[in-house]
């Protein structure tokens, strides 16, 4: 549905269930105040503090929901978990291919329908205990049989039958029907001996009792609601220990102060710059500005007409774009060049299909006669053939003689929406077609009853694209008007639908790769789903503070919200780190210089009293 | 902020008056007069309460937005899920037995569950209270100090150039919006602007991983700048009802008479004048106090402070309802008890009050 | 002062209107005295002019981002006296054009707000008793309100549009008016030509409209001078948390605008100050009208002297 890209953040994690979280995270982040850069809104990262510990402050937009793995489903909240909990199979920092993390080696049975897992035994708890399979299985059976652990993660349990652990390193899983996307459980493992002393997981929120025990490159130390999450490193992680010391996520609600904070120096890293943000700091010494290809697509979604997999529809969409020309024309009379050039000032790559290009695997490229390039003559000729003709005023008036007007759902706290909404706006406008801008701090309602007629639409694509396909199927749909399905926005396509089933039980890479690109065909085709730009991500960091860091993919790849832990983990201190102090001790001068102003004023007014008194005695 | 109290610096003394206490002032005679009066408005506050307790209630209904499907963040939930969830935060009680639910626990001091954050309300509140009292009481006390002193010099020189640059800054400083300058700050004192240094934290409330003494003047270095943007337009009001009131005074027979008697004029003033023209300002003070505390949200916004502001906004938009209540209740309260406390303290300062 | 009771009937029109002639002269002279009040009203003619002749100067088209003539966030230039917006369209211009939504928000707001203060203050002022008893706990409940919050809350409630900001800021700014209003009603009543009015059979209409509601129009009228500055800073700043309607162009929504669009900390201060300033201006313009008019009706206050 939405945002959720813009979102990235939100979606940011692999076999991503929770889209609508991510933009409501996002929207709330958002809704905070930030509208500008959200989710990381800037790091500040100190280098280095008085007693000489390396310290790295990563400052974010978004306020954490829960520490507890069972609950959180923010980004913010998710990243930390990764840092602090490690994970059954990491994924390369390279092409995101699975590999070990506490699993080192993992099988499936000949009938598909058993996998199982060799727990490393080099790994510990952050209390000296050593990780077990049994933690595995405890954190997998407590999502299975309460729904409150299921809270966040529960989709990835869905399907497991029965999870067992035969011995400390041999976890087996048990599932119902075969699923390729085994070596993506992006679920914390979490310490049996600690978690399951818990009562009631749906309000148990992990910030309690630090620092936390846990088994990531990381441990959490200290948290402060809306102000800041501190870990500290993991000596003992078995991959090695981060480099920096000390990790700090540090709360700005607004996005420019966490930039204005980075260009003094009292910020290392600074997430989701907008291309005005990105433009000043690309001119300035010791910054350094990461633009790269992004995983996420802004589209324009259309409403197909929602309807319940028992057959009953409900929603408002606009019948006319029920009609495949009408959709394809509206389409037509966008120019993503401009949208591109304009709106991201070059910070993104013009859409085209569902997957972007940063995927190579998957991506796929609409061929010359199927393009739906900009052509506003085309889309003229298409609504006038589909019989939405002209009235005298130059409106396009349906068969009812309506002047079709539609609603486009936008999300309030996302600057770009609702500046592409302008700009669709005055085209439609060309097209004699009406269109009012509906923007939303929370889309889900009118979203999920599908009482809209278009969209603005955007995901973060996981490098195994599963979860964007599926949320396309008839499948996805909600079972009746009164559930909440898992679909976008209520596409129900037989032959899309056959080609997703195909590739999900496709072994072979090669062969599912070009099962994936006839089903991103069959939608371009469809015209619901419209893709206009894949957004970069643009962050920046400063070389003064951090020497290097290693982005996702190795080659132009983003470092907040990766698949994994390599870009805190990985990150190396500046040589200059050490003395540069940041804010410690010039910070508590200038405190001591403004306690003592405040102070000052205080005396001086009581003086300016007290003196008074004196005359009045004279 | 600015725009909720704006008409007092011009209604003068009358907007003050109007804002707080109600004109019908006791004259109280006695102290069981005033015992009476203070009954009296003590039971008009508790009613207030309860208004707001009832409207809070009821006015976030109105928001469109189902709770749990939003909570549920649109994963894919089944029909008798989201009926679980609805009884688990009994949303599926009519209307009526949620109010009176509400009501009952509410006056125990239990304000619910938040539905985002999964804790108690009450919780999260004293999360963020700490913050917003430092910000808002630390300002309050400067803009208050400010606004009296230079409105007691205004008055005294009323006419001369002296008072119209101080009301004339005061009045424009009293327009500005306080967002807008709350950034033009930031890029000036904090990111630095030409030869102006970055003196100032961009945001936030500490660096975090301070103890003690630096801990403090950490927390007091953050606090420079969101302190200065609500003292800037929020003292103009005090200047501008102390000096009113204190010319209000000027006029008085017995002040003429005090000068009359040969006292020196700094001690009229002080002595005479500035006593009784407390009281106007005194309301003001209040009233400020209470409303300082919602209207601060603006700049709690700009300078990324933890307080009741972001938390508001944050709860608004799911909508979070138990949390959007707690804290409607919370800052209406803080109006009201503020107001109360005025409306008590009041014929306790006014010295034609023959006690 | 509209006794009529005593005069001629084909005279009563035009001895009305000289009176009220005079007064309004009267008053003028007063005011003019009043230089910050001057100021103020110099001010409001200047912004009043800018925004009337907005049409002419700058058009429509201004607002138009397909054809926006200059590049995204351009410095200003010769040809851009005050620079871009993100989308590349002329920032003077936006600011000339958008003075007419700050402006028309402004006053449309404060006219509500004063509208329904005013007529519960005059109605609570009036008929006393339990009406007034319960009307005025209402009013003292709006007035605990904090406004802005509930102003927040209400445009969550409806849809965005220029209606529902402007209903937002009317709903919940009318409480002081209504409380100043009373206050005068019950002055008013209390003089003796009212008894007149009603022994000589005048109804509760007759006294609220021809007796009452003359003797508190100046104070309406200041406290709408000054609802209106309050109203545009309430416009400015819902449209900076973001509750107003994106397609509009007003002063706060392009604040709003540059600070989604990084401008602060890409130092675009072009984009930033002018409209900050205009609220500012428009505002202080206001007040200081509102003041002086004040002093002049209660020169016991002596504010602006």
């Amino acid at each position: 549905m939405s945002t959720r890209d813009q979102h990235g953040r939100g979606r940011l994690r692999l076999p991503a269930p929770r889209p609508r979280t991510a933009r409501l995270a996002a929207a709330l982040a958002l809704a905070a105040g930030l509208t500008a850069p959200l989710a990381p809104a800037a790091g500040e990262a100190r280098a280095a503090d008085d007693d000489g510990k390396r310290v790295l402050t990563v400052a974010v937009a978004q306020s954490v929901d829960s520490l507890s793995p069972f609950l959180a489903t923010r980004l913010v909240s998710t990243s930390i978990h990764r840092l602090t909990y490690e994970y059954l199979t990491d994924y390369d920092v390279k092409d995101a291919r699975a590999i070990p993390g506490l699993a080192t080696e993992w099988a499936p049975s000949a009938d598909k329908l058993t996998w199982t897992y060799t727990i490393r035994s080099d790994a510990a708890w952050s209390d000296g205990r050593k990780v077990t399979a049994e933690d595995a299985a405890w954190t997998f059976n407590t999502m299975m049989t309460d729904p409150d652990a299921a809270t966040a993660n529960g989709s990835f349990v869905t399907n497991f039958e029965k999870v067992t652990a035969p011995s400390p390193t041999e976890l087996v899983i048990r599932l119902k029907k075969p699923q390729a996307t085994m070596t993506a459980l992006d679920v914390p493992i979490l310490p049996r001996h600690v978690w399951e002393k818990v009562g009631d997981y749906s309000e148990f929120n992990n910030d309690k009792d630090f620092p936390v025990v846990g088994s990531g490159p990381f441990v959490l130390t200290d948290y402060k609601p809306d102000s800041y999450v501190r870990l500290e490193a993991n000596k003992n992680f078995w991959r090695g220990a981060p480099e920096f010391d000390e990790l700090v996520f540090k709360y700005y609600k607004d996005g420019d102060a966490a930039v204005a904070a980075l260009q003094k120096g009292e910020v290392s890293f600074v997430g989701n710059l907008t291309p005005a943000q990105a433009e000043a700091l690309g001119n300035q010494e010791n910054i350094k500005v990461n633009d790269a290809p992004g995983r996420r697509f802004l589209a324009l979604a259309v409403n197909p007409g929602a309807r319940a997999r028992n057959g009953e529809e409900f929603g408002d969409g606009h019948a006319s774009l029920r009609d495949q020309r009408v959709r394809h024309a509206l389409f037509l009379a966008v120019d993503r060049k401009t949208l591109v050039d304009r709106v991201f000032r070059g910070h993104a790559v013009e859409g085209e299909g569902y997957i972007p290009p940063r995927f190579s695997t998957y991506y796929w490229e609409p061929s010359p006669d199927q393009e739906l390039a900009h052509d506003p003559a085309e889309a003229n000729r298409l609504l006038d053939e589909a019989g939405y003709r002209r009235n005298g005023d130059g409106r396009r008036v349906g068969e009812d003689g309506e002047p079709l007007t539609y609603r486009v759902l936008c999300h309030a706290t996302d600057p770009n929406d609702k500046a592409v909404g302008q700009y669709l706006k005055e085209w439609w406008g060309e097209l004699g077609i009406g269109m009012d801008l509906e923007c939303l701090d929370n889309v889900s309602d009118p979203w999920l009853a599908g009482e809209y007629d278009l969209a603005f639409d955007g995901w973060s694509v996981n490098p195994d694209p599963d979860f964007v396909l599926s949320i396309h199927t008839c499948a996805a749909l909600p079972a009746t008007p009164r559930d909440t399905g898992a679909t976008d926005n209520f596409i129900c396509d037989k032959k899309y639908d056959d080609l997703y089933a195909r590739q999900l039980a496709e072994y072979d890479p090669a062969k599912r790769a070009d099962l994936v690109k006839q089903a991103v065909s069959r939608l371009y085709d469809l015209g619901y789903m419209n893709v206009m730009a894949y957004p970069n991500a643009v962050e920046a960091y400063r070389t003064d503070q951090i020497a290097s860091i290693t982005t996702m993919p190795e080659q132009a790849g983003n470092i907040y919200g990766q698949d994994g832990y390599w870009s805190w983990w990985s990150a190396e201190p500046a040589a200059s780190a050490g003395s540069s102090g940041g804010t410690g001790s010039t910070g508590v001068v200038i405190g001591i210089v403004a306690g003592v102003v405040v102070l000052a004023g205080v005396g001086g007014f009581l003086a300016m009293r007290r003196r008074a008194t004196a005359e009045d005695r004279e | 902020m600015t725009a909720d109290t704006a008409t007092a610096p011009a209604g003068g003394a009358d907007g003050a008056a109007t804002a707080a206490p109600s004109p019908r002032g006791p004259r109280a005679r006695t102290w069981a007069a005033y015992l009476r009066y203070g009954a009296g408005k003590l039971g008009g506050a508790a009613v207030s309460l309860l208004a707001v307790l009832v409207t809070g209630f009821f006015l976030f209904r109105l928001i469109p937005g189902d709770p749990v499907k939003t909570m549920t963040g649109g994963r894919p939930v089944s029909a008798e899920q989201l009926a679980a969830y609805r009884r688990e935060f009994g949303l599926d009680l009519p209307l009526w037995q949620q109010f009176t639910d509400y009501c009952g626990k509410a006056l125990t001091g239990d304000l619910g569950t938040s539905y985002q954050f999964r804790a108690p309300v009450t919780e999260k509140i004293g999360e963020a209270l700490p913050n917003t009292l430092l910000l808002t009481g630390t300002a309050f006390v400067l803009y208050t100090a400010l606004g009296i002193v230079l409105g007691t010099r205004s008055a005294w020189r009323a006419g001369r150039l002296g008072d119209r640059l101080n009301t004339g800054l005061a009045l424009t400083l009293y327009s500005v919006p306080s967002f807008w300058l709350g950034l033009l700050l930031i890029i000036v004192f904090s990111v630095g602007m030409g030869p102006v240094p970055g003196l100032f934290p961009t945001g936030g409330m500490e660096s975090g991983g301070e103890e003690g003494l630096a801990h403090l003047l950490d927390v007091a270095h953050h606090l420079v700048l969101p302190v200065i943007t609500l003292v800037a337009v929020e003292y103009g009001q005090t200047l501008l009802v102390t000096r009113s009131a204190l010319l209000d005074e000027t006029g008085s027979d017995y002040l003429t008479t005090a000068r009359a008697k040969g006292l020196r004029d700094d001690l009229v003033r002080r002595r005479h004048a500035v006593p009784n023209a407390m009281l106007p300002t005194m309301t003001l003070i209040f009233v400020n106090l209470g409303r300082t505390v919602a209207g601060v949200i603006l700049v709690e916004t700009v300078f990324s402070w933890p307080g009741l502001g972001g938390l508001f906004y944050q709860a608004l938009s799911v909508p979070d309802l138990p949390l959007v209540q707690g804290l409607f209740l919370f800052f209406a309260s803080a109006v009201i008890v503020m107001n109360t406390l005025a409306d008590l303290v009041y014929p306790l300062l006014d010295p034609r009050v023959g006690r | 002062m509209t006794d009529t009771t005593g005069a001629a009937p084909p005279s009563v029109r035009a001895l009305v209107r000289q009176r009220r002639r005079r007064a309004a002269s009267r008053f003028w002279r007063q005011y003019r005295a009043h230089r910050a009040g001057l100021v103020g009203l110099a001010g409001l003619a200047l912004f009043a002019l800018v925004a009337l002749t907005a049409p002419l100067t700058v058009g429509s088209d201004v607002a138009g981002v397909t054809d926006a003539p200059g590049r995204p966030l351009e410095g200003p230039t010769a040809e851009f006296p005050l620079g871009t917006d993100r989308f590349g369209r002329d920032l003077l211009g936006l600011l000339v054009w958008g003075s007419r939504v700050s402006l028309l928000v402004g006053l449309l707001a404060a006219a509500l707000s004063v509208v329904i203060g005013a007529l519960v203050g005059i109605t609570a002022g009036h008929f006393k008793g339990a009406y007034a008893t319960v009307i005025m706990r209402v009013t003292d409940w709006f007035l605990v309100m904090p406004a802005l919050v509930l102003a927040v809350a209400l445009a969550a409630v409806m849809p965005r549009s220029l209606g529902t900001v402007i209903l937002a800021i009317g709903v919940t700014s009318w409480p002081t008016t209504a409380r100043l209003v009373r206050a005068q009603t019950l002055a008013v009543e209390s003089r003796p030509y009212i008894e007149r009015a009603k022994a000589l059979g005048g109804g509760h209409g007759h006294i609220m409209t021809r007796h009452v509601l003359p003797n508190v129009m100046p104070l309406v009228l200041a406290q709408t001078t000054l609802m209106v500055s309050a109203s545009i800073l309430t416009e400015a700043t819902l449209a900076f948390l973001g509750v107003g309607d994106p397609t509009v162009v007003s002063w706060g929504g392009m604040l709003q605008d540059a600070r989604e669009a990084g401008a602060v900390s890409a130092g675009d201060w072009w984009y930033l100050v002018p409209p900050g300033i205009a609220i500012a201006g428009v505002a202080l313009a206001f007040t200081l009208c509102g003041r002086a008019v004040e002093s002049v009706l209660n020169p016991r206050l002596g504010v602006a002297r």
